[in-house]
Formats: structure tokens, C-alpha cells, sequence
């Protein structure tokens, strides 16, 4: 017998267990998320998992408060029995020209005016926070101390644990290999599985997002780019906030079990889906952070690692309908910050789905943005 | 499938099982009785409508859900041992089931035995909770068993043979580098997370300097006793490049020389 599903979610990262959750607690009975690993295999579990609010764009700052504040009740709102380890120690933004320091003052004017209480700090104020900052070539800094980090894996099982519990269904190590579509409608996944027929599918793939989309014949304008990532062993408990750069670009953290973990872009990273680690990542971001954090220079690598970072044309999520596939939606495109948007993912993906109003002004996300050429510019992404 | 090997498909079984939001209200039964053939005790056996009526003696059974309680009262009717009883709401990790059984010796209560799949094979151990054996039941007894709620669609059987599970050492620390006890790697298993990389994302085990040296090996198996699998089918999953331990200090040192060169 086929199975079927009113809902298939393709994906299980951050982006389709929260739906999954959303969806299911507004009363969606058979909800099937399907995930090729397990769960938080892809992106997610492979992220940084900082969580910011300290944004350039209006749009930007009301999508990331909405979700941290979820994540500050996340434990009880999802009934978890394990913690997501919110841990709110900040993010310290140190500008190091005169042009990031001029736009970081536009930032702060429209994140206060969303409510968000971050503040411009002078470098004597920063040091206050980090003692040990290396100052050199810096000008200024910005702090928000309600900005932090979560442990992903508890995060994404916190979502797909009260998903299941209000009766979806969760399959792991299944694949999804082919989707059907008949006229113009979706009809039904296929999987290595078996199949199941459906006329709703969500397309939360992260990285393999555009594969996904080709399986419907829809061409989506994303690529995804290798980011890398390393981890310390854990040392006594130093560093209380983020610290990052976008013009150092660098971003590093201790974790709650004292690890520290880093990582920076590079333009020349593959565009493929290559998850390989390189010397010459590890050089570059031990050169970046002893600079910028002396007292690192006596941390241990532990881990390095790499994940993929899912970009659209203006490095912002791609939310809604897929216009030319009836029933088709997606939810991708995140570039370097879809861990945190996480819950507002969830409840907009929900709001689409069932044709509810939308809570969040998320319009302007829509892929047709896209064709239409009317793409949405943030100035703060790493 | 079930034509030429009289093994039910994973859709055979999705056919006839309650569905989750039944599942989760209660015991109830599931019947895998999947040819028409001349019988009918298991409606005859049941007092609280729990099958439909027959209009046919070939008719096949179908469980009405909302009468059945899981008694299991038709379980040692059924001469073709099709019926078993689920309670998902037995605990939190683990689901009571109710399985026919006419093998000798018969299981005693508290004892821990293996858990069989449909084609006899040992997927997990199971505790005996309570063996009815009375002699109206002629000679099938029925058995209950706590299960880990994962294995509730495999489990069709057991085999009174002991398995070696050491309740007493869960607190014996599994990985010094991460602090991660036996217990909690049980727990996890438990809920069925059956891949070293799961399991090792949930609780940290692994992760420390020796990059899952010393943790590995103990937590393969263990998973291999709890799910029976065989060590060789089980891997220490994502291997992440250790970086032979240098201090950040010295790579940083090390790079400048480089390109000074
Ligand atoms: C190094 C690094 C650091 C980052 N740091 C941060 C950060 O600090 N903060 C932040 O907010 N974001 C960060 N990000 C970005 C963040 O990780 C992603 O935006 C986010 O995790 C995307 O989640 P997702 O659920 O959309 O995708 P994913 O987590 O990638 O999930 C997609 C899932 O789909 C599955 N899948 C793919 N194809 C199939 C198929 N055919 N069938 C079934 N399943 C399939 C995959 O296995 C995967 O599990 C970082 C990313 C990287 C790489
Ligand atoms: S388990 Fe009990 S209630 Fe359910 S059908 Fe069998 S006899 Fe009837
Ligand atoms: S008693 Fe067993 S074999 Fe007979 S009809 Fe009922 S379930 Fe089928
Ligand atoms: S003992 Fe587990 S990582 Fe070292």
C-alpha cells in the first residue's frame, strides 16, 4: 500500500523540523519530514550556531528577535527533556575601517528602533567586556548582550521530539530521488524508500536545496559554497561573547563545554558541494584570531570541519511558494545565518503552507523576488 | 513479497497497524492476518466489539479502534498467532507488547530475553513484564514484553534466551574526554539512536582530544548488545581530521614563516 502525507518535508536541519513542528501543532495530521542522514547531518549540525539581532535591514532584525525569542523559552515551549543550551553571552561586532564603522552607527539606529537593544561601544568599553582584545587597527565596536549560541544537534531534536509527539512522522536515512508532477501539480515523492503521495511538498534541503528543486523541473537560482570551521579543546572559561569581524572576517566563540570554535569566509572556496577541510583555512584563521585574541595563541586545535553555506543572489532566505509547481515550496537559500532564523523559518513556512496570514513581513522573500530582480540587500552577513 | 516468502512487507505492516495518533491514545491490537481464509475466533473471542462482524467467515479482520482495549484476550485464540497488543503509552522510552507464544520454556517475569523480527532474527532484548498461560488459553500463552519504542514494528517474537545487559554499571563513564556516562549512551539508544554519529552528536561523546579512541570501540558495542547488530556492520561514523593537537600559536607562527620564504 503507498503511503501518503498531507505535508512532505524534504530535509531535516533546523529549517524542516521547524516547520514540522509549526505545522503539526496547528493541527496538520500527517506530516512526513524525510532527511537522507539523520537529523542535523546537513548544515545544521555542521553550523556555528550563533544567534544574532544585530542586522542592518528591518526585515532582518524582526525575523532574528522573533526568533530568539523563542529560543529563550524553547525548552518549555517544545516540552524538550534534554536543553538546548541557550547561552546569551553577546555578540561583540569590532569594525575595523572608517566605511563599517559609519554603517554599524545606520545599524544600531534601526535595530534599536525595532527594539533591540544593542549599542555602539568605543574600544576602551569593548575591552571592558573582553579584556584581552587586541585593539591594533581597530575602530570601534557594537554589543548586544542578548545574542549567544545553542548546541544544534539539542536544538533540531528539541523541534522533530514535539513534531513527533504531536504526530508527525520522522524518517531518517531515507532519500528523497524523485518528485512527481503532473500537470503543473505536485503529485508525490519518490524515495529509496518507497513512495508516497502527496500534493505538498516543502523543499528544505539547505545545500542540496537546488538539486531538489531540479527533481520538479524548477531551476532554483541558488549554488552552495563551501564554509570551514574549527574547534579548540576546551580551555578555562575566557571569552563570554561572540566576537566577530565582517572586514576581518572572522567569527569566534567558547562554547558552553569550553571549546572554542571559529571560522571565516573565502571567496575562492569551492562552489560545489565539497565538505573537505583545508590546511589553508587552518593557517589563515590561527593567523586572524591569535591577532585579534592573543591569548588563543596557546589553544589546541581539535576538530576542524566544513559545511555548505546555501546562497541566493542577495544572500537572503528564499521563503514561500515556487510559483510554476503548484504545491511546491521552499525554504533555502540561507547563506551564513539559517541557524538562527530557525523558528521564524518554521512559522512562515506554516503561515505559507496553510494560507495563513504571514506574522513576519516576509513578501519580499518570495523567489519570484528573484526573476523580478527586486532583491533584498542586507549590509551586515558574514 | 508476502506471496513467495510469507514475510510481511514493511507496507504489509503499514497496512495493518493503528496509526500514530491511535498508537499514542492506548493499547490496542494489530492483526496480521493478511489471506482471506475460513476462520473467525478472533471476532468470536471478543466481547467489547473490538473486530468487526463478520459477514463472511473468509472476511478478513479488521479492528474496530475505538471498541479494542489491547485486553488481548484474542491474542491465544487466533490459531495462526497473527494477533499481538501495543501499548505505546507503557513509558516513555518503552511500548508493552503482547505476543502469542507456544514455545517451551516458557519466559518468567523480569527476565531479560531477545526480541525477535519477523524472520527471527535478534533485534533487541526485551524485559518479560507478565506470561499469561492458563490451560482455557489451550496452549498458547501470551506474553508481554517492554520494548524499546523503536523496535514496535519489528518485534513480532521471542527467544527465552538471556542477554547480557548490566544494569549496575551505568553510571561507569563511557568518555573521559567528554564525561559521558553508560547510561546516558543506553539512554540514547533507547530512544533509537542506533549510529555512533548520532549518538555521539547528542552527548558529546567522542568529541574530546582523543577523537574517540578510547570511546569508540565501548560505545560500538554497546549498541551492538542493545540492537544486535554485529560489530561489523557498525562504524565510528564522520571521521573529523584531528589536527595532530597544535596550538593555534604555533600554526599562526608556522604560516608566517611560510610565506616569508
Ligand atoms: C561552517 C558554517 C557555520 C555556520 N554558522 C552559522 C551560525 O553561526 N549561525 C547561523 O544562523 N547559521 C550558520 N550557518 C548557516 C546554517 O548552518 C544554515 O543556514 C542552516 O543550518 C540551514 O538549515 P537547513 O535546515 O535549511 O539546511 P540543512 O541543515 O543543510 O538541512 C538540509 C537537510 O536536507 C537533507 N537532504 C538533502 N538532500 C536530501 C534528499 N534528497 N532526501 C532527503 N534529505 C535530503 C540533508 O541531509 C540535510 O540534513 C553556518 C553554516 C556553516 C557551513
Ligand atoms: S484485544 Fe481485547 S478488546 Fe481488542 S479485539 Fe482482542 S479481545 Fe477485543
Ligand atoms: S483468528 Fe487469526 S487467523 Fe483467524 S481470522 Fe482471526 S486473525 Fe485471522
Ligand atoms: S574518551 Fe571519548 S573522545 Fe576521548
Amino acid at each position: 500500500m503507498m503511503k501518503t502525507a498531507d505535508v512532505v518535508i524534504i530535509g531535516g536541519g533546523i529549517s524542516g523540523c521547524a516547520t514540522a513542528y509549526f505545522l503539526a501543532k496547528k493541527g496538520v495530521k500527517n506530516v512526513l519530514l524525510i532527511e537522507k542522514g539523520y537529523l542535523a547531518s546537513g548544515s545544521t549540525g555542521r553550523c556555528g550556531a550563533g544567534i544574532r539581532q544585530q542586522w542592518g535591514t528591518e526585515l532582518n532584525c524582526m525575523i532574528s528577535k522573533h526568533s530568539c525569542d523563542f529560543f529563550e523559552t524553547a525548552n518549555e515551549e517544545l516540552e524538550y527533556d534534554g536543553d538546548i543550551e541557550f547561552k546569551q553571552g553577546g555578540y561583540l561586532l569590532v569594525t575595523s575601517t572608517d566605511k563599517e564603522h559609519e554603517q554599524f552607527i545606520k545599524n544600531i539606529e534601526v535595530q534599536n528602533r525595532m527594539g533591540i537593544h544593542s549599542k555602539l561601544l568605543t574600544l576602551e568599553e569593548a575591552k571592558e567586556i573582553v579584556p584581552f582584545l587586541n585593539t591594533d587597527g581597530l575602530i570601534s565596536a557594537a554589543f548586544h548582550q542578548k545574542d549567544g549560541h545553542l548546541n544544534p544537534f539539542h536544538t533540531t531534536q528539541a523541534f522533530a521530539d514535539a513534531a513527533k509527539r504531536l504526530g508527525a512522522t520522522i524518517m531518517t536515512h531515507t532519500e528523497v530521488t524523485g518528485i512527481d508532477v503532473e500537470n503543473g501539480k505536485i503529485r508525490g515523492v519518490r524515495t529509496n524508500k518507497g513512495d508516497v503521495a502527496t500534493a505538498v511538498v516543502l523543499n528544505a534541503a539547505g545545500g542540496y536545496s537546488q538539486k531538489i528543486a531540479q527533481m520538479a523541473g524548477v531551476d532554483l537560482p541558488v549554488y552552495s559554497e563551501r564554509h570551514q570551521i574549527l574547534v579548540t579543546e576546551p580551555i578555562e572559561e575566557i571569552l563570554g561573547p561572540m566576537v566577530m569581524s565582517f572586514s576581518l572576517n572572522i567569527y569566534c566563540q567558547q562554547v558552553p563545554h569550553g571549546g572554542i570554535i571559529m571560522g571565516r569566509g573565502d571567496e575562492n572556496e569551492p562552489r560545489d558541494l565539497r565538505t573537505t577541510s583545508s590546511w589553508q583555512f587552518l593557517e589563515e584563521m590561527a593567523l586572524c584570531a591569535t591577532k585579534l585574541l592573543p591569548p588563543l595563541r596557546n589553544a589546541k586545535v581539535l576538530r576542524q570541519w566544513a559545511g555548505l553555506y546555501n546562497m541566493s543572489p542577495d544572500r537572503q532566505p528564499i521563503y514561500g511558494p515556487v510559483e510554476e509547481v503548484e504545491g511546491f515550496y521552499v525554504a533555502a537559500g540561507f547563506s551564513g545565518h539559517g541557524f538562527m532564523f530557525g523558528p521564524s523559518t518554521g512559522l512562515i513556512m506554516s503561515e505559507y503552507i496553510l494560507g495563513e496570514k504571514l506574522t513576519l513581513p516576509v513578501e519580499t522573500l518570495t523567489l519570484s523576488r528573484i526573476k523580478q530582480n527586486k532583491l533584498v540587500f542586507e549590509p551586515s552577513v558574514v | 513479497m508476502l506471496e513467495n516468502t510469507g514475510i510481511p512487507t514493511p507496507e504489509d505492516i503499514d497496512s495493518v497497524f493503528p496509526s500514530e495518533e491511535r498508537l499514542n491514545r492506548g493499547a490496542i491490537i494489530v492483526v496480521e492476518c493478511y489471506k482471506k481464509i475460513p476462520c473467525n475466533p478472533c471476532y468470536t473471542a471478543c466481547h467489547r466489539g473490538g473486530i468487526r462482524p463478520f459477514e463472511d467467515i473468509n472476511d478478513r479482520p479488521v479492528v474496530v479502534e475505538d471498541n479494542c482495549n489491547g485486553c488481548g484476550l484474542c491474542i491465544g485464540k487466533c490459531p495462526g498467532l497473527a494477533i499481538m497488543a501495543v501499548d505505546m503509552t507503557y513509558s516513555d522510552t518503552e511500548a508493552l507488547v503482547k505476543l502469542p507464544y507456544e514455545f517451551l520454556p516458557m519466559p518468567e517475569p523480569g527476565m531479560i530475553i531477545k526480541g525477535l523480527d519477523r524472520e527471527g532474527n535478534f533485534i533487541t532484548p526485551v524485559k518479560v513484564i507478565k506470561v499469561l498461560n492458563t490451560k482455557a488459553m489451550d496452549r498458547t500463552a501470551v506474553v508481554s514484553v517492554a520494548v524499546g519504542k523503536p523496535f514496535v514494528r519489528q518485534i513480532r517474537n521471542i527467544k527465552v534466551e538471556p542477554v547480557e545487559v548490566r544494569q549496575a554499571d551505568d553510571d561507569v563513564i563511557v568518555c573521559r574526554c567528554s564525561d559521558v556516562s553508560l547510561g546516558m549512551i543506553r539512554g540514547l539508544i533507547r530512544k533509537g539512536y542506533t549510529t555512533f554519529d548520532e549518538i555521539k552528536r547528542l552527548s558529546r561523546v567522542g568529541m574530546g582530544p582523543c577523537q574517540s579512541k578510547n570511546c569508540g570501540p565501548m560505545v560500538l558495542k554497546e549498541i551492538s548488545i542493545m540492537t544486535g547488530k554485529s560489530m561489523e556492520a557498525l562504524t565510528l561514523g564522520t571521521y573529523r581530521q584531528p589536527v595532530k593537537s597544535l596550538k593555534l600559536g604555533e600554526i599562526a607562527d608556522e604560516a608566517v614563516r611560510g610565506h616569508s620564504k
